[in-house]
């Protein structure tokens, strides 16, 4: 079709969406931390419960359990399906852009704005037909009158549209980094921090309402040597093995993960380079394992997640998960686990991370190899076209060697590229296996997602602090915050 | 572009050769050293503790008001 441009469909819907407009001025160092933080823990306060669900007991489960940590998703509350729609839009499009599917010219100002716009009206769509599969494959209720099935979607969609626009203040230079990223990063941590270390007791028993047990596993640990409703025994193997709550082995695996992830960031490869202009300059130019950092991860991710909420479609809302019905026999249908999750039969538990290891073993023994294979392939093929379009390839960091005056040392100027073309792909698609084998073994262990969520939050971490340290230094070091924060940016320089 | 749909090529073709060239290039990595890697982790740590533990103070507030409303 000539002349036609899929970004020219956003042109209509630049008046309609809602926006948020650009900073007057310079934002100082302070406020944008401040408005990075706060965003993110607003998110966080966003996660009500929501109303108008069935009380009745619903038969429907939660089918996407282990992803709901990488996407910062709570089950029933405002933010069912969290960033999901947010960070899948963006990867596609972004892409789809870089691979020359969309038209689009990012040097001219109107094309960035409506490239936003149909990003952001993507999210929205997305928002909009999750919501609805799920209202109406009953997970909330089965009969639900149309007074509660328009209460949900407002709701439901009304905090989409509201994430969307908390993202985008970050995105928009009033704080640091991207929304997605800092949002996910403090969401994951919170988890790991409550999961490890969260005081409320909670009822465990349905019958007796005065046995409680804490909800987080290391203050568990210390409540238990006294606790009576067990013995002293019983309650250490409980500590580590419970399973209606987070129990202490999966919080040591997932500081393991975070620990391990931190190693695999830190490894790289140093390029000689010296100054073209002044003599005795030698410094090196690092190339990191990881330089597409956590977006690999993300993208596999991404599609498993359409991969289930598609299966989902197809078993509850038209074979109505009768494992009886041809749909259920070709791929697979829901088993209730635990009267809280969905746990997918064969062919669909290929692609699920198992719920421990004896299970793993002993009922999805293929998943063992096609799971990672899985992670490795996406994140792979993902990492070897988005490190050619991100703006740090090989091209883009010759140009700037170029511009700053800086050559690798021992090289011709126009070698340079071809240099940098040697090191930085092999960089970027070692880096997304490696990612993808350590999420795997982590999920293998029975993490049920949270390892991938660590591999997640440890990588944005890590941005996040790189690009504060740097915005830091820039700003000249005038921040009242900083001194207060100081020891952690200057432990890490 | 030429370049990387050639080593797109490669891995679909053999496994192998791709495995090789990765763990050739994570021999050839320089990987932190062990006082470096405890400052790292210590810097990272200290953040997400602090970030999540101001994340769960504001999940405290949801206790009552859940039970307000519900």
């Amino acid at each position: 079709m000539a002349g036609f441009r899929l970004i020219d469909l956003a042109k209509p819907l630049q008046s309609i969406l809602p926006e948020i407009e650009l900073p007057y001025e310079n934002i100082p160092f302070d406020d944008k931390l401040i408005y990075t933080f706060v965003s993110a823990l607003v998110y966080i306060l966003c996660q009500f419960p929501l109303a108008s669900i069935s009380k009745e007991h619903i038969d429907v489960k939660d089918p996407i359990f282990f992803l709901r940590n990488v996407f910062a998703s709570e089950t029933k509350t405002l933010m069912e399906f969290g960033l999901f729609p947010l960070i899948s839009s963006s990867l596609i499009l972004q892409l789809m852009a870089g691979l020359r599917l969309i038209d689009i010219n990012f040097k001219i100002k109107s094309d960035r704005q409506l490239f936003q716009t149909l990003t952001k009206f993507l999210a929205i769509v997305q928002y909009i037909i999750l919501a609805n599969i799920f209202i109406f494959a009953g997970y909330y209720g089965s009969n639900l009158s149309p007074g509660q099935i328009l209460n949900l979607n407002i709701q439901l969609i009304g905090s989409g549209i509201f994430t969307t626009l908390l993202c985008e203040i970050v995105d928009k230079g009033y704080g640091f980094v991207s929304g997605i990223m800092t949002i996910n990063t403090v969401v994951i941590a919170t988890t790991l921090v409550s999961d490890a270390l969260a005081f409320n007791q909670i009822a465990i028993s349905d019958s007796d309402d005065t046995i409680t047990e804490a909800q987080g596993a290391i203050i568990n640990l210390i409540q238990s040597l006294r606790a009576s409703h067990r013995t002293l025994m019983g309650n250490i193997v409980s500590v580590f093995s419970r399973d209606y709550l987070p129990n202490l082995s999966s919080v040591l695996l997932c500081i393991l993960v975070g620990v391990a992830v931190a190693y695999l960031h830190n490894i790289r490869i140093e390029l000689p380079i010296r100054s073209t202009r002044a003599r005795g300059m030698n410094n090196m130019y690092p190339v990191r394992l990881l330089n597409i950092g956590c977006l690999s991860i993300l993208f596999s991710y991404v599609i498993l997640f359409f991969i289930h909420i598609i299966a989902f479609v197809f078993i509850q809302l038209i074979a109505k998960n009768d494992p009886s019905h041809i749909i259920c026999k070709i791929i697979g249908h829901y088993e209730v686990v635990n009267n809280y999750l969905y746990v997918p039969t064969f062919p669909l538990s290929l692609l699920t991370p198992p719920r421990s290891i004896q299970s793993m073993i002993f009922k999805q023994p293929l998943t063992i190899i096609v799971f990672p294979l899985f992670l490795a392939t996406t994140g792979v093929w993902f990492a070897s076209k988005w490190q050619a379009i991100s703006g740090s390839s090989a091209k883009d960091i010759a140009n700037d060697f170029k511009e700053q005056g800086i050559t690798l040392t021992g090289r011709r100027e126009q070698n340079i590229a071809k240099e940098l073309e040697k090191t930085i792909p092999t960089a970027s698609t070692t880096g997304a296996a490696v990612l993808a084998l350590t999420t795997a073994v982590g999920e293998f262990l029975g993490l049920k997602g949270q390892a991938a969520g660590m591999v997640v939050g440890v990588c944005g971490a890590f941005a996040i602090l790189e690009f504060v340290t740097l915005e830091y230094q820039q700003s000249g070091g005038q921040s009242m915050l900083a001194q207060v924060l100081g020891g952690a940016a200057s432990a890490f320089q | 572009m030429a370049k990387e749909s050639s080593a797109m090529d490669k891995l679909s073709e053999s496994p192998i050769e791709f495995i090789r060239e990765g763990s050739q290039f994570l021999s050839k990595c320089k990987k932190p050293d062990v006082k470096e890697y405890t400052k790292i982790i210590r810097a990272v740590g200290i953040g997400f503790v602090a970030v999540g533990a101001i994340g769960y103070a504001i999940k405290l507030v949801h206790i009552p008001i859940r039970y307000l409303i519900v």
